[in-house]
């Protein structure tokens, strides 16, 4: 069998003193091969992020482990490019010194003119060249995002983790940049996480969405393969049966897991007095 | 970008948005609100400060003090206008001491017409002085005049009075028979009556005394003004000759004395034979060396207040620079680990309170130990030598205040950017493990820059501290500057001085003002959030 690339193995996180403790992923299992794009959705709070966290070693697993190119994973890399979900830009630097403080540490053999086209060329791709030279505090919160993927992308990483790289985007720029990604990720065999709380989007991107359910105690629930033919075509896509039918289904799987967990929740907390009514008809 | 958004910005980034609605108003940007907040920020201080310029000159006169009364404003502003010619007549004479040629001889030029002119001037306001003298005799005379004449009346009154009591008395007494208890005992009685009489009229004659005394001691503003007019053009007088009497015994002028001197001394050298051929060699050799000391001598100029006003900020920053250079990796040590914070505590903890007044004396003695000879030490020479600053005659009191202002206002930056340090955001480190920064390319990557607005605003107050301990002490060094120049008025003790204590305060309340702004403005180029700066 094919090895993945990238794989956490029964590992469960918490985050808290003993006391009081927040089991936020509990045995989760994840095997993404090569050259895949799997897109992850879930709702707010359930642990998407502290998952990218785990993929990309910011986050140590409590119990289980992470494996990258098959070897276990302890240090973040460059390797694993993390697009952040609050972009951490480094604030007192411009779009294009944040882009080239990454672009520089990590080819540190590219001579200055061809840093400075490296550079150029992905703020360019995220449409950020008019702000080339503004600080991130004068930036919308979406050109933020773009700064924040533009460096991403901009590392080259063989594993991209995307924790919801287009959430504050209007839809146009947001088309363009789901083209983008797509793009590079075809040209340049890289492999792609993608966290995305758009059920649209993970079907139009991915080749294999994973539900994360609802937390605590978070786990990624069964994988949906998107079969849908490459180059997925937008327009025509809300017409194709194959594409409603996914995103249906997936759309109600995870209203099902809400809708579990919630009772689940309720469930513990109301406990029911042990009575009934009494059957007056008997009588 | 337009050029009012640049002159706004540049006016935010050096910290005078007071100067915003004047800007706008130029522009014709919604003028009500500009002229209400001109109003606010502009005029109200102004008018403000001319409320304290007003009670100021209404109060000062009425407290006497050994130094006269104290000084109002615009005796301030003479005495620092006197300050100031004082500086540019000082500059003057030291030129003068290095002139050659045609522009030495344009300046004694110069200088001789004017004192010409100045002669009749002298004339002039010594009649004045006159005038007003003999005014003053005269005015003072009408109005003492008729009280001198009551008290002397009154006096002689008086005198008549005792003398008949007296007279009266002694008759009384004389007629007393020896066992008369009752007449001895009226007796006493009468003559105590009597000595008190005695004393009630002397503090009648005292008030009138007082009344005297008051009117010669009554201000008399037209010899005041004859007075100064006076001072004025006889110090201008005095400046004069002496600047020609530099001018005419200059470093050129001696050199050419001395040069024909040793010609003298050379060809009767030449003339000479035998045993006086030593002695005219020694003058030979004498002429000389006189000759060398002659092309080293320079003016001996005093230090004016702005020379010193520009000593006291070379040692600022002399002290500054020390801190900045101690507490800034100290600083960054400590906020990357907390072994060295926990160390460090106890030693902040307890220098931080101490007062320069204990550090002056003991950097003073240490830097003595190293310095035991300024006069020939090489560092103290060294610096004499170097072209900017060699003027300040940089010495052990010097180092010792600088280095005074350094120990005590190192604390505020060093805390600050520990504080900066250790407090930097999580993301940003995140990026930096993501992107495998070794540990120089994040500490100068990441951590520094992220810690430079807090550091600033450290080294802020770090120099805000440091002008205000180095004026402390400089008056304990007698380190050249503006401590020394306020210890020397305060042992002076003239009104003169005492005015010139108050120029003092204003220039260092400027001078602490600017060098605010400065740390402002690269507080505001090194903060990357557009938070303001507090004011
Ligand atoms: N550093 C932390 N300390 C304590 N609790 C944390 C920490 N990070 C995350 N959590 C908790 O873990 C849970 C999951 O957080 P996470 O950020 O992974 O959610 P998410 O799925 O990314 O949500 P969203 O879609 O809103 O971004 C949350 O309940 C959060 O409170
Ligand atoms: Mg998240």
């Amino acid at each position: 069998m094919e090895k993945p690339i990238i794989q956490l193995e029964n590992v469960s996180v918490g985050f808290g003193p003993e006391s009081d403790r927040t089991e936020v992923l509990t045995d989760v299992n994840l095997r993404v091969m090569e050259n895949e794009f799997v897109s992850i959705i879930g709702f707010s709070g359930s642990g998407k992020s502290t998952l990218i966290g785990l993929l990309s070693g910011l986050v140590k697993p409590d119990t289980g482990a992470v494996f990258c190119k098959g070897r276990e994973a302890t240090e973040p890399g460059p390797d694993r490019g993390v697009m952040f979900q609050n972009y951490s830009l480094l604030p007192w630097l411009t779009v294009y010194g944040n882009i080239e403080l990454a672009s520089k540490q990590v080819f540190p053999n590219l001579s200055k003119a061809e840093l400075k086209e490296h550079v150029e060329h992905y703020i360019e791709m995220v449409n950020l060249t008019p702000a080339i030279e503004k600080k991130p505090h004068e930036l919308s919160g979406g050109m933020r995002q773009r700064v924040s993927l533009a460096r991403t992308l901009s590392i080259k990483p063989d594993i991209m983790l995307l924790d919801e790289p287009l959430s504050a985007l209007d839809a146009l720029t947001r088309a363009n940049l789901q083209d983008e990604i797509i793009r590079i990720w075809e040209e340049d065999k890289k492999t792609v996480i993608l966290i995305t709380n758009d059920v649209d989007e993970a079907v139009l991107m991915a080749d294999r969405i994973i539900p994360l359910s609802p937390g605590p105690n978070a786990t990624l629930t069964e994988s949906y393969n998107v079969g849908l033919d490459r180059p997925r075509d937008r327009t025509t896509l809300n017409h194709n049966p194959e594409f409603i039918e996914l995103r249906n289904a997936i759309t109600q799987s995870l209203m099902a897991m809400n809708a579990e967990a919630k009772k689940l929740r309720s469930n513990t907390e109301l406990v029911m007095p042990d009575i009934r009514p009494l059957d007056l008809s008997a009588a | 970008m337009s050029i009012k958004y640049k002159i706004l910005k540049a006016i935010d980034v050096a910290g005078l948005n007071f100067l915003r609605p004047v800007i706008l108003l130029c522009y014709g940007e919604e003028p009500e609100e500009q002229i209400r907040k001109i109003g606010l920020f502009i005029a109200v201080p102004i008018m403000a400060f001319c409320l304290f310029l007003y009670l100021w000159g209404l109060f000062a006169p009425m407290h006497k003090t050994k130094s006269g009364e104290v000084p109002t404003p615009s005796v301030v502003w003479d005495s620092a206008k006197g300050v100031w010619a004082f500086h540019v007549r000082e500059k003057n004479k030291a030129n003068a001491y290095n002139l050659e040629g045609d522009s030495r001889d344009k300046l004694l030029e110069q200088a001789q017409t004017r004192l010409s002119e100045l002669e009749p001037m002298v004339a002039r306001v010594n009649e004045q002085l006159a005038e007003a003298d003999g005014a003053m005799q005269s005015s003072l005379a009408s109005k003492i005049e008729p009280i001198k004449a009551e008290l002397d009346s009154s006096k002689n009154a008086m005198r008549e009075a005792q003398k008949a009591r007296q007279a009266d008395l002694q008759a009384r007494a004389k007629a007393i028979a020896a066992d008369d208890t009752a007449a001895k005992e009226k007796l006493l009685e009468d003559y105590r009556a009597h000595l008190a009489q005695i004393e009630t009229e002397r503090e009648s004659l005292r008030s009138y005394e007082e009344q005297i005394d008051e009117i010669h001691n009554a201000d008399f503003p037209q010899r005041a003004e004859a007075i100064r007019a006076q001072s004025a053009i006889a110090e201008e007088r005095q400046y004069l000759v002496k600047l020609i009497d530099t001018l005419e015994n200059n470093r050129q002028q001696k050199l050419s004395d001395i040069e024909t001197r040793l010609e003298g001394f050379e060809s009767s050298y030449y003339e000479a034979s035998g045993a006086d051929l030593l002695k005219h060699a020694k003058s030979i050799t004498r002429t000389e060396s006189l000759m060398v000391n002659a092309a080293d001598s320079e003016y001996a100029k005093p230090m004016t207040l702005p020379d010193q006003v520009l000593r006291s900020v070379a040692c600022v920053f002399a002290g500054f620079l020390v801190a900045s250079l101690i507490a800034i990796p100290v600083g960054i040590v400590c906020g990357l680990s907390p072994i060295m914070m926990s160390a460090l505590t106890p030693f902040i903890a307890l220098f931080k309170p101490v007062s320069p007044i204990v550090w002056l004396p003991i950097f003073f003695i240490i830097v003595g130990g190293f310095i035991p000879d300024p006069d020939k030490h090489w560092l103290i020479a060294g610096l004499a030598e170097l072209p900017l600053i060699g003027w300040m005659k940089i010495n052990p009191a010097f180092i010792a205040s600088a280095l005074t202002v350094a120990m005590c206002s190192l604390w505020p930056t060093l805390v600050n950017t520990a504080l900066g340090v250790a407090s930097i955001d999580k993301d940003h480190i995140n990026v930096a493990r993501v992107l495998r920064l070794g540990f120089w390319s994040r500490l100068i990557k990441i951590v520094i820059p992220s810690s430079l607005p807090l550091t600033f605003a450290g080294l802020r107050i770090s120099l805000g501290v440091g002008w205000m301990v180095l004026i402390a002490a400089e008056l304990l060094s007698s380190s050249e500057g503006l401590g020394k120049f306020v210890w020397d008025m305060f042992n002076n003790g003239s009104s003169q001085t005492f005015a010139q204590m108050f120029v003092v305060v204003f220039v260092v309340g400027i001078i602490g003002l600017l060098l605010d702004r400065i740390m402002i403005v690269f507080q505001r180029l090194v903060s990357f959030d557009e938070s303001p700066t507090s004011i």
